[in-house]
């Protein structure tokens, strides 16, 4: 037992810089006197990589001579782009989602086209509107923020006032007095049309359907290399931790607020529901971000191309975090039809930093993080991440397997340093109060580890191996048979369905 | 020697469990408290200021912490910490800061001369005060501006002076409206059309650097843009109709304002402007300030 705890303190010791010797890390050149706060990135098709800035400019890196051009200005808090067949650029900003398009060719948007806004906006500062992401069949879903009790609403609102809630629009509008009102008010609140959704609108914009609910701060809204339509969302209120969502067609993702906007709602108060209600109500997360130590404001999820990561991990999906200084690897699995994942770090102590808001691929594969902290903690500018392409001892996969899990490496594994790792299982509260502690914490006994025949599998069998409950697997000891460490050394699995 | 500190508390945590104050800074604080820098709250460096040597004060505040600071939201109660894991964050803060010097917060916007806020003409969507949340701020010139209000389709009012400080908002968490810098000359209460039934908001196309804003009102597409009349006198503003309108129309301009309204087209009777079906297709309406 003192014995690995010594050894993992060595692990963390020396591995600080690990990451360094497969991946470089360099900042690129700010554009000129621009707030270099990211909102939203994507590749154009000849590699050149388009930035949303926080105060609206969206301009042109070119990573072939580091130039920066301006194509638009002036959008408000664009926080998704995505770019289309034809050059031009689709954005999403607080108002609308934005077609920009460049009519004469000459490098700069001169129509900036509103393809969708019927959405509300009470104008509360938490109103943030994410998106868009493209299915297959070029359906944009996008995502929308519910507004915060930090402030009320402004005294004009776009589109309709939901009746249902303890404070009326009067209050709801009113500064003075505000103090009193934000309790009833609740934490977060939906009082104008699709706040907490997402919405599915056809690919010229012209219709829309009410998709899914059940959302707080989503600020990340993306498929995954299987077409699974992916969500994450913030700790808060009814957010125990930050989850990672499989967002499907008709779903409720938990927070309440949203409800309302429901068809045919029965004009319930979701506030006035029972924990127990709601509980059964919602579709759980397919994994979770433990606060404060994997991920505490998880960002945009991204499909990783050939070239960025060694082939087993390409195709993989990675997520941004603001506060922790790294990023987030999305290890799927599916038991009896049913996905769900472990979540591990990625550039933990590398000099990635904090603010990691927005992540996309160059041609040649380099990731370009966007930063960013909106005044929360955070950083600005864009780190470009390069892998040197040799091989490095990580975590492929994890799967579950009847009683525990099967955990394949990249490397082959050091059988003597298995002994080394360590479970622990959780729960959290389901609640309206901001976050929750861990529940029934407990250290899971390992009844049996096993090696299988090409040394990079191993079963773990687990005591307690129980459904509904997040895994964490901690094996910061694990060498390779180089005697490599390993690069993200602790994994959670949400387990919603044993096999 | 390193090592060994790092053992020897790793096992006394293990042993004792006593709370990590490093890790409960992680979970409960760092998103708002950094080092040596004010971001939603103090710093650690500002913090150890004010708690250093009081504990119980601290653990009190964290429990039940109140709105001191203007601008700055109130904390959300740390009571599910408990008083043991408060304890511990106390000691860490006051560890960690010991020595460190808050950073001055800088006056100002350091981007206002940045070369797409001080250009002009500039469009910038932005929260305006006196108009929807879908606002949109034009800088016709150097002297000449006005708040278009993209949900309702329509001008809500322009100023002469300056532009707008955006830096209220932008460097907070967006609750600040912008400031105009200047002075409200012109305001319009609803839309100068007799019929707006919900009109739908198209985007706008940059054209000479000006925007033309597009919406569509019926089965007819409406687009609307502007130019600053020199020296600050007041602006232009150009309609066009597409398909043309089928009668004559009447513009109903506000009669309170002090300006003065003059057209290409059309008759005005005080400040409703009639103009015939073959007009109504495109015209400018001139409006100056007195």
């Amino acid at each position: 037992m003192k014995l690995s705890i010594l050894s993992s303190i060595v692990c963390l010791s020396v591995s600080a810089s690990a990451w360094t010797e497969y991946f470089s890390f360099e900042k690129i050149q700010n554009p000129e006197g621009i707030d270099p706060q990211v909102g939203a990135m994507d590749t154009l098709k000849d590699g050149r990589i388009a930035v949303a800035f926080h105060r609206g400019e969206v301009m042109i890196y070119d990573p072939a001579d580091k130039s920066w051009s301006l194509f638009a200005s002036g959008l408000q808090e664009p926080l998704g782009m995505l770019s289309e067949e034809d050059g031009s650029i689709l954005v999403m900003q607080r108002a609308e989602l934005t077609r920009l398009k460049d009519l004469d060719g000459d490098g700069v948007a001169d129509e900036y086209q509103t393809v969708f806004d019927g959405f509300g906006m009470s104008g509360n500062y938490h109103e943030f509107s994410y998106g868009p992401a493209r299915d297959a069949e070029g359906n944009l879903y996008i995502a929308l923020g519910v507004a915060s009790n930090g402030a009320p609403m402004r005294e004009e609102i776009r589109g309709e006032f939901s009746e249902i809630g303890k404070v009326n629009r009067e209050q709801m509008s009113t500064r003075a007095g505000w103090g009193k009102n934000k309790g009833p008010a609740g934490r977060m609140y939906s009082r104008v049309p699709w706040r907490g959704w997402v919405l599915k609108i056809s690919p010229d914009g012209s219709q829309m359907e009410p998709f899914a609910s059940g959302l707080r701060s989503p600020n990340g809204i993306g498929f995954d290399a299987k077409g699974r339509l992916l969500v994450t969302d913030n700790q808060g209120d009814w957010r125990p931790t930050s989850p990672l969502y499989e967002i499907k067609k008709g779903g409720f993702y938990g927070h309440p607020a949203s409800l309302v906007w429901t068809e045919g709602w029965d004009g319930r108060d979701p506030m006035d529901m029972a924990v127990k209600e709601l509980d059964d109500l919602q579709d759980a997360p397919v994994g979770y971000f433990p606060q404060g130590e994997l991920a505490n404001s998880p960002t945009w999820p991204v499909i990783t191309p050939k070239g960025a990561l060694p082939d087993g991990l390409v195709g993989q999906t990675l997520i941004g975090e603001m506060n922790q200084p790294s990023l987030v690897r999305v290890l799927d699995d599916e038991v009896n039809g049913k996905f769900q994942t472990a979540l591990l770090a990625m550039f933990d102590g590398s000099p990635l930093g904090i603010g990691n808001n927005r992540i996309v691929f160059g041609n040649d594969g380099a990731f370009y993080v966007g930063k960013t902290a909106l005044s929360w903690a955070g950083e600005s500018g864009i780190m470009r991440v390069k892998w040197n392409g040799k091989p490095f001892f990580a975590v492929e996969a994890i799967k579950a397997v009847p009683n525990g899990f099967a955990i394949r490496f990249t490397q082959k594994v050091d059988n003597n340093t298995l002994k080394s790792i360590e479970v622990e299982s959780n729960t959290y509260e389901y609640r309206s109060n901001y976050g929750s502690p861990k529940k029934d914490l407990q250290k899971l006994e390992i009844s049996q580890i096993e090696l299988l025949a090409d040394d990079k599998t191993v079963i773990l069998n687990l005591k307690d191996f129980k459904e509904g409950y997040l895994h964490a697997i901690d094996m910061a000891g694990v060498l390779s048979t180089d005697g490599n460490k390993l690069l993200g050394k602790k994994a959670w699995y949400q387990l919603n369905e044993a096999p | 020697m390193k090592l060994f500190i790092a053992f020897f508390s790793a096992s006394t945590l293990i042993v004792l469990a006593k709370p990590d104050g490093a890790q409960l800074f992680t979970t409960n604080c760092s998103a708002c408290h950094q080092l040596d820098q004010m971001v939603v709250g103090p710093s650690l460096a500002e913090i150890r200021q004010i708690y250093n040597g009081k504990p119980d004060a601290f653990v009190k505040w964290s429990v039940n912490p109140m709105k001191k600071r203007p601008n700055v939201i109130e904390m959300p109660s740390m009571v599910h910490v408990g008083e043991e894991g408060l304890l511990a964050i106390y000691e860490h803060v006051m560890k960690v800061a010991e020595g460190v010097k808050a950073k001055a917060q800088v006056e100002g916007d350091p981007f206002a001369t940045s070369p797409t806020q001080a250009k002009r003409p500039l469009v910038q969507r932005m929260f305006m005060p006196d108009a929807g949340p879908a606002a949109i701020a034009v800088a016709l010139d150097d002297s000449v501006s006005l708040c278009w209000d993209a949900g309702e389709c329509r001008l809500r009012y322009a100023w002469n002076g300056g532009f707008i400080d955006g830096y209220p908002y932008w460097s907070g968490n967006g609750s600040s409206l912008a400031k105009i810098l200047g002075n409200i000359r012109y305001v319009e209460k609803e839309s100068p059309f007799a019929e707006t039934v919900d009109p739908r908001f198209l985007g706008y196309k940059i054209e000479d650097e000006l925007p033309v804003f597009a919406y569509q009102v019926g089965s007819r597409k409406v687009t609307e843009t502007f130019s600053a009349i020199a020296d600050a006198r007041g602006f232009t503003r150009s309609f066009k109709i597409s398909p043309a309108p089928s009668g004559p129309i009447e513009m109903d301009m506000p009669s309170d304002q002090g300006v003065s309204y003059s057209s290409d087209k059309g008759t005005w009777t005080g400040s409703k402007l009639k103009l015939k079906a073959a007009d109504a297709a495109a015209f400018t309406i001139k409006i100056l300030f007195k």
